[in-house]
């Protein structure tokens, strides 16, 4: 499966994803078999084993059933431990626009995915953890284990990371100029790595410094994905939009200050 | 030829039909609940003949074939009571007397195999580093016995919300398992799915003993270093299965998303009190 993925023509097309022809298809066809001319190879219509190397979702519309195989998801976790931790190493720095060129022809959604669960978790741990130094000083209190808390982080981090980049998507194709929605997937996902060690450091009970790091960690984070977009989408007149993604990058960073640690 | 109401029937048919309605008679006293499973196809019987005696000559040597509709052992109505059994019991390819065994037979056999699911995967042995050999026999009963139990410690030792407590705990841990197959999958790994979701499900039973031990002593020292240590046996318990089915460069990778589970049910089980 490896070298399949080795040889893609059509790394220098920003913005596209490859398509992958498998070498060879089996003969097998089942009788949902789609006969149209513009496909080749022909898809299957119905499940696909989890390893064959056929890309469901390169094919035109007709044939959805890829959307539920395994096997034609599998080329956005095709990366390896070293390409993700240098992925996340660069998210770290904002004043580099060069996070596409990093992806390159090879987006990956592990991180994203990886990343806002554990986000997700640190928030309503650390939060947690946050309360319970906060009531420690003010010992009339009585501090209870807010499992509300779960609820709240997957909702926000996981609302967040799904609905701004298909937003932004539907904004590009309506605006006309050409996106694509893995990536941004990607890039959102990885402007979200910045949060897991600020929140590390939110937990400490004093106010001002809980101000300053958030302060720090939403500019950084909100940095990194304008940068990133404006050089993304170079040749178009967007300013507007870079600036309201900046924005809400920061709201988002505010947001979780004051639901988690307050 | 004239044919009277009565016709008269060929000496054996009339064995043959009395044998049928005996079986008929014994299947009615026995209940309903017999199900018997399906017998090989029985050669073609005799039909009762309803022409002329003229052709009863021709068709005699069939009918002295005993037909083999009678089950060879119609159970005994004795064992009538135990034909409502928990019908979990029967894995792939059991034999039709699982159906008619005891109950406590049938639980028997899946405790055991619980237990020896256990011993392979949480405990050491000398198995452990062919991951293909070991969890051959995999089930979904010690799993599931497993996350419930989890679910209802930790719910027990909640003082409050303790329902959303149970759903979160459920939730996280029967989703995660499913979600932890899934990447290992789509990160090109070779693992059944399955035998990967019985695994993480057996991989939970130190943090059970963790939790209930956690629930008997509420003290925060103690119940850090007991999860501590529970999480780290979780942890290598379920090492080499996942490390086995991914390739080597992206074990890292698929082994951070089960820390992150189990550290995150060792934070449930510390923080809940």
């Amino acid at each position: 499966m490896e070298d399949a993925y080795g040889s893609l023509p059509s790394s220098h097309l920003l913005g596209s994803v490859p398509a992958v022809i498998p070498p060879n298809e089996k003969p097998e066809n089942k009788e949902g078999a789609t006969a149209s001319m513009q496909m080749f190879p022909p898809g299957n219509g119905g499940y696909r084993a989890p390893g064959s190397s056929n890309v469901g979702d390169e094919q035109p519309a007709t044939s959805w059933a890829g959307v539920f195989s395994i096997s034609s998801y599998t080329p956005y976790f095709n990366v390896d431990t070293d390409v993700v931790v240098d992925r996340l190493m660069s998210s770290v720095y904002p004043l580099r626009g060069d996070f596409f060129s990093k992806i390159g022809a090879n987006p990956d959604l592990y991180a994203p995915v990886w990343i806002s669960t554990t986000l997700v978790f640190m928030l309503a741990a650390l939060g947690n953890c946050a309360s319970y130094l906060m009531k420690k000083k003010d010992p009339s209190h009585q501090w209870l284990f807010d499992v509300a808390y779960f609820n709240w982080s997957a909702g926000v981090v996981y609302g967040y990371v799904l609905i701004v980049p298909a937003a932004s998507y539907f904004l590009l194709q309506y605006l006309g100029s050409n996106g694509s929605l893995i990536r941004l997937w990607c890039l959102w996902g990885y402007s979200l790595f910045i949060f897991i060690p600020a929140s590390l450091l939110l937990v400490v009970p004093v106010e001002v410094f809980r101000w300053v790091i958030i302060l720090l960690a939403g500019s950084a984070s909100a940095g990194f994905i304008s940068l990133n977009l404006r050089t993304y989408t170079e040749g178009h007149d967007l300013m507007v939009w870079v600036v309201s993604v900046f924005l809400l990058q920061f709201f988002l960073a505010i947001l979780l200050k004051v639901l988690f640690f307050a | 030829m004239p044919y009277g109401d009565t016709i008269p029937l060929h000496a054996s048919s009339q064995s043959d039909i009395d044998e049928i309605e005996n079986l008929i008679n014994a299947s009615i006293q026995s209940g309903p609940a017999t199900v018997h499973p399906t017998r090989p196809l029985s050669p073609p019987r005799a039909s009762i003949p309803v022409s002329s005696p003229f052709v009863a000559s021709e068709i005699s040597p069939q009918a002295y074939q005993k037909p083999p509709l009678v089950p060879p052992g119609v159970p005994p109505p004795a064992s009538a009571a135990h034909r409502q059994n928990v019908g979990g019991g029967v894995g792939f390819g059991a034999s039709p007397n699982t159906l008619t065994e005891p109950v406590w037979d049938t639980v028997k056999r899946d405790l055991s195999r619980i237990i020896s699911n256990l011993k392979l995967v949480v405990f050491p042995n000398p198995n452990r580093e062919d991951p293909g050999k070991a969890l051959r026999d995999w089930d979904l009963w010690g799993p599931f016995f497993f996350i419930i139990f989890l679910g209802l410690t930790l719910s027990w030792s909640a003082s409050v919300k303790k329902s959303e407590v149970f759903a979160v705990a459920f939730a996280v841990l029967a989703a995660g398992a499913v979600i932890l197959t899934l990447n290992v999958l789509l990160l090109g790994g070779h693992i059944i799915f399955f035998q990967s979701l019985s695994l993480l499900g057996y991989c939970l039973f130190p943090l059970d003993a963790g939790a209930v031990i956690c629930m008997l002593k509420n003290n925060a020292i103690i119940k850090l270093v007991v999860v501590s240590i529970t999480l780290v046996w979780s942890s290598w318990a379920a090492y080499p299965f996942i490390s086995a089915a991914v390739g080597p460069r992206r074990k890292a990778l698929a082994l951070y998303p089960v820390f992150l589970m189990y550290i995150s049910v060792g934070f449930l089980i510390i923080a809940i009190d």
